[in-house]
């Protein structure tokens, strides 16, 4: 996979270089700034960008870059990596795009399994969320929503986490070590007991289905 | 030093009661505090007009009498006289002195026993690697992944920490993202009601710890706040808690009083409690 890279921190780029060519990618660039991320991409092409979020132009050089790199390269992979998971940029980078786009947490990638599972699922076109903030997510859903999810048994809460991650149907199957068709059918319980009618055979829409339902009465920004 | 001039905030209360004066009174050893009763307004209960101040501005506290001796609970003599007063604004502002220490305490506690035991422990275990061969290439992959998920533990006590010292969510979004998740994460259900006004990192962070602090009470027992408010008034930031009882008054000065800010109580404003404002100065 043809990946350009652009982070700040010169010892944590250095790092992640040699993991992304020890997983056989290939590095199309590796720059210190949203701008130059830009002036890189105008000449070489990437199946996927790696942004760090809080880089110049700050403060949050990543989004802002991410914004104009999706406006000019709509198949472009996005993923981003920060320090903290927080549902406040999840949000912003669900603005920017819900296909082929990820939010992971530098230290999460630290291992060329997890990145290329994760580089691949973005390039498939799938969301891919930290697991540390979807766990957040369904463990902590606010208001009334909590008694909701309270209800759920132990295996839809699994679903839902994995859901809450952006995973497919064959990949919350091969988590959790069940067949597809079990999963489909945990996730019309999951949907009949919240409520949400929306298509469960659309990806994305399921998962901002979900998101949206765990976030909602949280104050919008 | 000269004492500021006394400050009329000129603002009134939902339930009609003018607010009231502050003047400053500096110097190394608090000054004195004056109770006094202002006049009545439009038939209100008597209310207590509390004047301190530091030289880089004035706070004024206004609340019913009652209040005030609930909030200054160091003495049962505010209403007694000058000497009661003044031991008690002296305690108050020993209090935020020691909390500002016990909290520093804290920090170097936390990160002692949690990131610097981690790292240390695991120094240790990667000497181990050093002599233990692996058992097969699952039990090397099954180690690297153990170390890897302990670093992870450390930097989330790390971000811990970072976040009581100034959360970064805040320097980089503001008081009403920063604020949202401090409620998520507290699991509080408070309503934050903010735009996309920046007032600087000294207001930011004051009226961001006056609210955790708040909300830190909220969850030992105190009544729970409803609904926070984050504006700008004029040049300064004005942030207003609703469904808070006075015990909580206290928390908001301690933030408020050394940036020169003020802070009212109106009590009973809601049926589930008061509604406190926090005006601070924006640099």
């Amino acid at each position: 996979m043809r990946v350009a890279l652009a982070e700040d921190g010169a010892l944590f780029r250095e790092g992640l270089l040699m993991l992304l060519k020890a997983a056989g990618h290939e590095i199309v660039g590796a720059v210190d700034g949203g701008d130059e991320l830009v002036a890189l991409l105008a000449t070489e092409q990437a199946d996927v960008a790696i942004l760090d979020i809080r880089m110049p132009p700050e403060p949050d050089g990543g989004l802002t870059t991410a914004e104009r790199l999706r406006a000019s390269y709509p198949s472009m992979g996005l993923l981003f990596l920060s320090h903290y998971a927080e549902t406040h940029y999840l949000m912003r980078i669900l603005e920017i795009g819900t296909d082929s786009i990820g939010y992971r947490l530098k230290e999460k990638v630290g291992s060329v399994d997890v990145l290329t599972d994760t580089l691949d699922r973005i390039h498939n076109g799938e969301i891919v969320i930290e697991p540390v903030l979807a766990k957040r997510l369904v463990e902590r859903p606010r208001g009334d929503k909590k008694d909701v999810v309270a209800s759920l048994s132990e295996r839809e809460m699994d679903v839902l986490r994995l859901m809450a991650e952006g995973r497919s149907n064959n990949g919350i199957a091969a988590q959790l070590f069940v067949t597809p068709k079990a999963v489909e059918k945990h996730i019309a319980n999951i949907f009949g007991k919240l409520g949400l009618h929306t298509d469960t055979s659309e990806h994305h829409r399921r998962v901002l289905a979900v998101l949206t339902y765990l976030r909602s009465q949280r104050s919008e920004e | 030093m000269t004492p500021a001039p006394p400050r009329h905030d000129g603002e009134r209360s939902p339930n009609g009661l003018a607010l009231g004066d502050l003047e400053s009174l500096p110097g190394p050893r608090p000054a004195a505090l004056l109770p006094e009763i202002p006049p009545s307004a439009e038939g209100i209960p008597s209310a207590a007009s509390t004047t301190i101040g530091p030289t880089t501005g004035a706070i004024s506290h206004v609340l019913p009498a009652e209040s005030l001796n609930e909030l200054m609970s160091e003495s049962s003599e505010l209403n007694g006289g000058r000497a009661g007063a003044e031991e008690s604004m002296g305690a108050a502002l020993r209090r935020r002195e020691a909390a500002q220490w016990v909290r520093r305490r804290l920090l170097e506690r936390q990160l002692h026993d949690g990131a610097s035991l981690r790292i240390s422990a695991l120094a240790l275990r990667l000497g181990l690697l050093r002599y233990q061969s692996p058992l097969d290439e699952e039990d090397w992959q099954h180690r690297i992944a153990e170390l890897q998920d302990e670093l992870h533990a450390v930097l989330q006590e790390l971000r811990a920490v970072s976040a009581q010292i100034y959360p970064p969510l805040l320097d980089q979004a503001g008081l009403g993202p920063a604020l949202r998740e401090l409620v998520d994460q507290s699991g509080a259900e408070v309503e934050i009601v903010a735009g996309t006004d920046r007032f600087g990192p000294v207001a930011e962070g004051a009226a961001y710890f006056a609210v955790a602090e708040c909300l830190a009470a909220q969850s030992a027992g105190d009544r729970p706040v409803l609904r926070v408010t984050i504006e700008r008034a004029e040049q300064d930031l004005l942030l207003t808690a609703v469904g808070v009882g006075a015990e909580q008054v206290g928390l908001m000065l301690d933030q408020a009083h050394p940036l020169g800010g003020t802070v009212n109580l109106f009590e009973g404003d809601t049926p589930d409690g008061g509604t406190i404002t926090v005006r601070i100065p924006c640099e």
